[in-house]
């Protein structure tokens, strides 16, 4: 657990330096101050991207070694990319609302296959639920969780397959298509997600093995009851 | 028997058993039916919009009640089955391509009636040189779906809400097939390329049928 402390702590950190950067960094002209929402977009949609990926190699490796670690990092890491995917579609709408006057647009490819992908993970998490044995759980969930992936370079690329609204990559190996400050301010608060993804996902490892050795404890309630001897029951 | 004889074998087994049970004939297909006569109802009494819309309820009524009916009770494997195929050696991979063969079998034919049923209650306007793009894209479909719905079958079997979840697995990842198939024939409308959608449907059936295939034995040993 003091690892996991540690984790928090740096993730605060970096995160309170991100939002610095995000209310300090200059806006845009025509989107004023809706512009710092990309701060927080962004890296949230990065970050879930990264953990399904991570989910499906934590599958992977389940498959092919069957050991729990695996198993208990591909949960976290589904319900942490669940939790950032719902933040990145949230914010896209704020700002979808502010910028472009409406919250849904069927124009942005990217949205409806954001929602596809959360949809699909929502799914993971109700297969989980629903199957009480611990390994099959594992397995079912790492056969899913191997497929899924293949959602992500599709949400990703959607933006160049597709006519959309959604604007194409800010940054790119050729250059950024914003000032210094704001592409400062953006890859600040992609490191501090990304820590931020390590240390929920890091947490939620702990809780699943917290949850793990005391299942292991519970004694079932057909082995806590005797069979009654025939010698002490009475005729009524 | 080679692995094909088993994937044959297997298919034919499927077949005679839902021919006996009958699901997609007397449930599913005139249950998918209804679906399509309930839009225009909901819609109202606008002849343009809903030989517009004929299209679109076609593919979305197709693969929603495409999925049930590749998870049709006769797909769904029990315990004693399941064994059986152990013991007698069968491939897991030859018994998920069988599953997709009959599936995908199934899947065209009510796709294709779904099709007339659309074409008389709709009166859809279609461009010239549909039939060959259409037939396509619905063959590619049922396959796609068959493999979709055979590897959410076998991911939730056993379990006791096993068609509503396979369902909220297999609507999102259906999607691309969905995406495909509708336009294929807008593209066909608009004087466009219909490869690029043609394409799409192939490579989703291949990924899928890689996918199948590469994962049969934990997918085997995941249904026990």
């Amino acid at each position: 657990m003091k690892r996991v402390r540690i984790l928090m702590a740096i993730a605060a950190a970096a995160m309170a330096a991100g939002l610095y950067l995000t209310l300090t960094s200059p806006t845009d002209r025509l989107q004023g101050e809706f512009t710092r929402i990309v701060n927080i977009h962004a890296p949230s949609m990065w970050v879930a991207f990264l953990a399904f990926g991570v989910t499906a190699f934590a599958s992977i490796l389940w498959l092919v070694r069957k050991t729990n670690r695996w198993d208990r990092i591909a949960e976290a890491s589904v319900e942490t990319g669940v939790l950032f995917t719902a933040t990145g579609l949230f914010t896209g709408m704020v700002w979808g609302q502010a910028v472009w006057g409406r919250a849904w647009d069927w124009a942005d490819p990217r949205m409806a296959s954001t929602a596809v992908m959360f949809f699909v993970y929502i799914g993971y998490l109700a297969l989980r639920r629903a199957t009480p044995d611990p390994v099959m759980r594992a397995r079912r969930s790492a056969i899913l969780g191997a497929i899924a992936v293949v959602q992500v370079p599709l949400v990703y690329f959607s933006v160049n397959l597709f006519r959309s609204l959604h604007q194409t990559q800010s940054i790119r190996p050729d250059g950024a298509s914003m000032p210094d400050a704001m592409v400062i301010a953006l890859l600040v608060n992609f490191i501090a997600f990304t820590l931020l993804y390590v240390a929920l996902t890091a947490a939620r490892v702990e809780v699943a093995k917290t949850e793990e050795s005391r299942a292991a404890e519970t004694v079932p309630a057909g082995d806590a009851v005797a069979t009654p001897l025939l010698s002490e029951v009475e005729d009524v | 028997m080679t692995f094909w004889d088993q994937a044959v074998e297997i298919a034919r087994v499927d077949l005679r058993v839902e021919r006996r049970i009958g699901d997609v004939l007397r449930i599913i297909l005139p249950f998918a039916v209804i679906a399509l006569l309930v839009f225009p109802l909901a819609l109202g009494v606008d002849l343009s919009a809903i030989t517009q819309l004929g299209p679109a309820v076609f593919w979305a009524i197709g693969v929603l009640f495409g999925m049930q009916v590749a998870l049709r009770q006769a797909a769904d494997d029990r315990p004693e089955r399941r064994d059986l195929y152990s013991l007698l050696g069968v491939d897991p991979a030859a018994r998920f391509v069988g599953r997709a063969l009959s599936g995908s079998v199934l899947m065209v034919g009510f796709l294709i009636v779904l099709l007339v049923a659309t074409f008389v209650l709709y009166s859809p306007r279609l461009p010239s040189g549909w039939p060959g793009a259409v037939i396509l894209a619905l063959l590619l479909t049922a396959v796609g779906l068959t493999e979709l719905g055979t590897l959410a079958g076998e991911v939730t079997a056993g379990l006791r809400s096993r068609t509503a979840l396979a369902s909220l697995i297999v609507a999102p990842l259906a999607i691309p097939l969905v995406i495909g198939g509708s336009q294929t024939l807008e593209s066909l409308a608009r004087d466009t390329s219909i490869l690029p959608w043609l394409l799409l449907l192939v490579a989703t059936d291949l990924a899928l049928a890689v996918a199948g295939v590469a994962l049969a034995r934990p997918l085997e040993e995941a249904s026990r």
